[in-house]
């Protein structure tokens, strides 16, 4: 992850130096200012990758002897199957098309929202995966 | 003979695979939050750029009388929310579900008296006449203040999830681990986004 941790850090880098170049040459704020936050966009990722490189030592990825196989083995959690981003989806639709039919439509919208935000949340907490 | 080759079987490197990876959930959350700070970075764009345009037809910057005290003590509580939401995380990383509780409990309280105080600041501007669709800058200060305010509203409802989930949980999984620490990356976001505000509007002009 050190690579890709130093690639951030140059867009970062490069956010700076075009910054203040921009910033010399119009004095102007609005630009200077989304430039600054680009630049934060780059280091931010950057630092984190390299914390997180850090503390969890080299990946195959580093290693330049690595074997495609080094990197297999469990990644993360997937869900293999959802309804609840669906519902999600249409709930949030909802909420939106509320601001172009009426406020009524808007608070069914976000009642739908919230239910459908506690289904996904709580989906493996209830029923067979209690735990 | 099988002619088949067991390639799994042979180790070419020392390193066991596997042993400790990046946390996806964590990585994915920063590189989301990086969009979100261009969606704040739009935000300033817009509030500098309503800005010069207002001073450049001699119209008075900013166009509100704000309470600039008041406002003060509202960050002082979001940014000690902060602490109070690390502290949480490190108790979350000894496993002491307990103290992410109360600190979780703490942080949220504490958010949420944040919001209030917003809402009361809207209600004496609009009693002022300072409603959304007052001017320019009413326009500019209430999306960029309002749009915070979701964030933060949103991260409330973050931190009942979290509680939710150690409370419908017999124990402590690693998943609730990384849903705590995500959450309390997303609050520091707010919080340093909060700042970014807070000085541009409040103390900048």
């Amino acid at each position: 992850m050190r690579i890709q941790g130093w690639m951030f850090i140059l867009v970062g880098v490069f956010f700076a130096a075009i910054d203040a170049v921009y910033w010399l040459w119009s004095k102007e704020p609005a630009g200077t200012t989304a430039l600054a936050i680009s630049c934060g966009l780059g280091l931010m990722i950057g630092y984190y990758l390299l914390f997180t490189s850090r503390r969890v030592g080299d990946q195959p990825e580093d290693n330049k002897e690595a074997e495609i196989s080094d990197g297999a083995g469990e990644v993360g959690f997937f869900s293999p199957h959802s309804w609840w981003p669906l519902f999600l989806c249409l709930s949030a639709a909802l909420t939106f098309f509320g601001f172009a039919i009426g406020w009524w439509l808007f608070f069914i919208g976000l009642f739908a929202t919230v239910m459908s935000m506690v289904g996904f949340v709580f989906q493996y907490y209830r029923g067979n995966f209690s735990h | 003979m099988s002619s088949v080759a067991t390639a799994s079987a042979i180790t070419t490197t020392t390193r066991p695979h596997g042993s400790s990876r990046p946390n996806l959930v964590q990585v994915g959350t920063i590189v989301w939050l990086s969009s979100e700070l261009m969606f704040f970075a739009a935000l300033f764009a817009m509030y500098f750029t309503i800005r010069s345009v207002s001073l450049g037809q001699d119209q008075p910057w900013p166009g509100a009388h704000l309470d600039v005290p008041f406002a003060t003590f509202n960050t002082t509580v979001l940014v000690l929310s902060s602490v109070t939401c690390q502290l949480g995380v490190w108790a979350v990383e000894r496993g002491d579900v307990k103290k992410l509780r109360f600190w979780y409990i703490v942080s949220f309280l504490m958010g949420a008296f944040f919001i209030g105080g917003q809402l009361w600041e809207y209600a004496n501007l609009a009693r002022e006449g300072h409603v959304l669709s007052a001017g320019p800058y009413e326009s500019v200060f209430y999306l960029t203040t309002g749009f915070h305010g979701l964030h933060v509203t949103g991260g409330l409802i973050a931190f009942l999830f979290i509680l939710g989930r150690t409370y419908a949980a017999k124990r402590l999984t690693y998943e609730q681990q990384t849903s705590a620490i995500v959450v309390s990356y997303y609050w520091h976001f707010v919080d340093v986004v909060w700042i970014g505000l807070f000085a541009t509007i409040y103390i900048i002009k």
